[in-house]
């Protein structure tokens, strides 16, 4: 579902009761039907971003889809043009020459035209005296031979101003003339030696002149094996680039051509596409302030200009969506409503780095850490150990299966909180300490073996609490089915409609989101240094975490007729108390980061680096 | 008919017809996709006299792709590989053209020989050697040449009447440096091994203390 964000910023406050009865609906349906009708038929450069003011823990973005992304190509083509007095094809090959930079490709054609038409491989150089200088060991002018350099070469292409010096001159070592059809000699392809007398020839304004056979099953093999979207002349050591309009002719059939081979056809009907995706994505890549969205099989572009600079990761988490849902983007708004599990997913995904869809509230760098300390083989036993619980009375083996931390062990009846393992009759409704771990039990731990065990022991206090909730987020898809049949249930035995069953799956979506926010913030508490801003950010989360396991609490409880009116009242205030607590939590982090209130216990890139201090 | 079978057909026929240019191509089972090339080394170089075999697979997607070529002769050389005989060329990579054939990609291999690009290396201690001293290289490749590609030096043809191969002169060292380490107690071959990966030749000689060689002796 949307951003709740989105629409209960439009109500300028939280819902009441009242609310949720008359609002809920409207605004869910309307909220969605509006993301629905921009995402899927949405050409034109649009916002998801909310309306209204922006939170601090979110940022700025657009999201493109591809056609956008073209249009924004074209406009750069068409500057060019008018700039530099080019056409488009032209302007389109020194811009993709020039990594799409457009104040550097002026400033580079207005300083020397020719040579940037030559390195960007629109024209041919002007044929130079080595071609005429006799090569004494060549046999035939073919043997042209430098070793490669690898991956320096890619540089060459990008920056020609780099060639070795050991490097011959381009061009110097073939003969255009031979190349030439001559018009009393039938043509033979110096490529498939074919001399057909019907053969369709095609040749850039180098001449080089293949069938026009070759000429497809070359551009087939550069652009989809290879990726190429710069192919040049199939002539050895000619850098001339194949136009756009060029590539366009072979591969596209001319309307009224004469049916080919169909698998053929397919083929160049995919290379053909293959290849502006790839002039998209070249784009996209050379530019900062875009990224594509990494769903499988989505085409959509996520713009967000405030992260495009590397350092400002330290202050902000990008979290941004491209406005899609579910795979390959296709999910359409009956779909998303029929399946609100994984499959209707917003493609919410982190500008600034490739971990996950929202790290938030803990930035990228930390985030990563985080990760790595996880995956470390050292901590895979650990990891085991943290999945399964052994009950504290009858020491059965337990695996939790459900949302709630409120446990009873199946053998013997004993009910204990999953996180601190105590007995649940000391949860209940006193404090709840279970999201903190007790620092000064470890200060007696004097000598070093302790003291390693107790870092250990430290670790796994908060990776337990990470995992956990990330078990929890992953079996939300059965507390999905699990809500959706007590939502019918309850419409059979109340009169509630289906618009007023609506509070339990807005509970469900608030859980989860909670839940992952409570994830990352064990991430963030593991690496923040002692002190009061760590109590502090500590007490939120507690806040949080306590509010969280209550509603998941009241969701997983069985459901009696008689008590839905109480329940529904329950449900629907603790979700919104959740909300404001994650609120809460969400901005004070994201607060913290811009004011640079954070102080780490470890070196995080980005950051300064700790004072010493004892964990 | 299949354009690539059509083409390499022809490339290999091609190449029977020109007696000038010395490059031969010959099948090496049934398929006319896995060839044996060979061709005399280039004048006035280390490689003069020696034959030099080439073993030549022809992808799928040939000539839109590169040839796949390797040594098969062992070749003393910056840009080839001295154990797999792996070749570092530019146009057997991203600056093939379809217009190359096989013939001219052997005749750039031929002059590949001629003109070493130590810079940029397949082989980086043949490559140190060459930058230290070029005429120590230029001995070593010739043995080499004479031992494996059946060179001028060899008296019968493949290197058979050598008796012993010489492991010091394969390796490009001075047989002085080998025998003053070897008599401080070290293995010959641990020598050997040793001298050659800090390229103890020419101008590099002053400049390692033998306390690093012992050392690295120690190590191994």
């Amino acid at each position: 579902m949307s951003s709740d964000y989105e629409y209960s910023d439009d109500d300028g406050d939280y819902y009441d009761d009242e609310e949720m009865i008359d609002g809920t609906q409207d605004d869910l349906s309307g909220a969605s039907e509006d993301d629905m009708d921009m995402d899927v038929y949405g050409g034109d450069d649009f916002k998801v971003t909310p309306k209204g003011k922006r939170k601090s823990y979110e940022v700025d973005y657009d999201s493109l889809s591809q056609s956008a992304v073209e249009k924004l190509v074209k406009e750069d083509v068409d500057y060019i043009c008018s700039i530099c007095g080019v056409d488009e094809s032209v302007a389109s090959l020194l811009l993709r020459h020039m990594k799409w930079n457009k104040e550097r490709l002026v400033e580079k054609y207005m300083d020397n035209p020719t040579s940037l038409l030559v390195a960007a491989g629109v024209t041919a150089p002007e044929p130079t005296t080595t071609s005429a200088q006799s090569r004494t060991r060549s046999i035939d002018g073919s043997a042209s031979r430098r070793s490669t350099r690898g991956a320096t070469r890619i540089l060459a292409l990008g920056g020609s101003k780099t060639k070795s010096p050991t490097t011959s001159p381009p061009l110097s070592h073939y003969t255009p003339r031979s190349f030439k059809p001559k018009s009393d000699e039938p043509f033979v392809c110096p490529i498939c030696f074919d001399d057909s007398s019907d053969l369709r020839t095609l040749a850039l304004d180098c001449e080089h002149t293949f069938c026009s056979g070759c000429w497809n099953a070359y551009l087939v093999s550069k652009i989809r094996d290879e990726g190429e979207h710069s192919v040049k002349c199939m002539a050895e050591g000619c850098a001339l680039v194949c136009p756009d309009p060029f590539i366009r002719t072979v591969l596209v059939p001319a309307p009224g051509a004469p049916i080919g081979d169909p698998t053929q056809e397919e083929d160049n009907r995919k290379a053909w596409s293959h290849f502006q995706e790839l002039l998209v994505r070249h784009y996209v890549a050379s530019n900062k302030r875009l990224k594509f969205c990494p769903y499988p099989g989505c085409t959509n572009t996520v713009s967000c200009p405030s992260a495009a600079d590397k350092s400002s990761l330290t202050t902000i988490v990008p979290t941004v969506s491209c406005g899609a849902r579910g795979i390959g983007g296709q999910m359409t708004q009956s779909q998303s409503q029929s399946g609100w599990g994984l499959t209707g997913k917003e493609h919410k995904f982190c500008f600034g780095c490739h971990i996950e869809s929202d790290h938030r509230p803990v930035v990228c760098s930390v985030a990563r850490m985080w990760l790595k300390k996880c995956r470390d083989d050292s901590e895979t036993a650990n990891w085991i150990k943290s999945n399964t619980k052994e009950c504290s009375q009858c020491q059965s083996t337990i695996e939790k299966n459900g949302g709630c931390n409120h446990m009873t062990c199946k053998k013997c009846k004993h009910e204990f909180c999953w996180v601190c393992m105590g007995p649940w009759s000391e949860h209940g409704t006193a404090w709840y300490s279970c999201n903190r771990y007790d620092e000064k039990a470890g200060v007696d731990a004097r000598d070093a073996q302790s003291r390693s065990r107790a870092s250990l022991e430290r670790y796994l206090h908060y990776y337990n609490r990470w995992a956990n909730h990330e078990q929890s987020a992953k079996l939300s898809l059965d507390l999905y089915a699990k809500t959706e049949k007590k939502m019918e249930d309850m419409q059979i035995t109340s009169s509630l409609t289906w618009i007023e069953v609506q509070f339990m799956k807005k509970a469900v979506e608030e859980v989860e989101r909670c839940r992952m926010t409570l994830k990352w913030t064990y991430s963030m508490a593991y690496y923040l240094a002692k002190g009061n801003e760590k109590d502090l950010f500590e007490d939120n989360q507690r806040d949080l975490e306590k509010a969280v396991e209550d509603l998941s609490e009241l969701l997983e409880g069985p459901i009696e007729p008689e008590n839905i009116p109480m329940l529904r009242q329950k449900v629907t205030d603790k979700t919104v108390y959740v909300q404001k607590r994650n609120e809460i939590v969400l901005e004070d982090t994201a607060k913290g980061f811009l004011e640079g209130r954070w102080k780490w216990n470890a070196s995080v890139e980005g950051f300064d680096e700790p004072e010493r201090t004892e964990y | 008919m299949d354009a690539r079978l059509r083409r390499v057909n022809k490339e290999i026929t091609d190449c029977k017809n020109d007696k000038s240019s010395n490059i031969r191509i010959e099948l090496v089972g049934d398929s006319p996709f896995h060839l044996k090339g060979s061709f005399p080394g280039p004048q006035e170089t280390p490689y003069e006299g020696g034959n030099f075999d080439v073993d030549i697979v022809i992808p799928d997607s040939y000539p839109f792709q590169p040839v796949k070529m390797k040594f098969i002769t062992k070749v003393y050389h910056p840009n080839i590989s001295s154990a797999s005989g792996a070749i570092c060329l530019d146009i057997l990579k991203d600056a093939w053209s379809p217009v190359l054939t096989l013939k001219s990609t052997m005749i750039s291999l031929q002059s590949l020989l001629c003109s070493p690009e130590p810079n940029d290396p397949q082989d980086a201690e043949v490559a140190k050697h060459y930058m230290t001293s070029k005429a120590s290289f230029e001995e070593t490749a010739r043995y080499w040449t004479e031992i494996y590609a059946g060179g001028p030096g060899s008296k019968a043809g493949k290197g058979v009447s050598i008796g012993v191969r010489d492991e010091v002169a394969i390796a490009g060292l001075d047989p002085q440096h080998v025998t003053r380490f070897e008599s401080l107690g070290f293995p010959r071959g641990q020598v050997i091994d040793v001298l050659r990966r800090l390229n103890y030749r020419g101008a590099n000689v002053p400049k390692i203390t033998d306390d690093r060689i012992v050392e690295e002796l120690l190590k191994a």
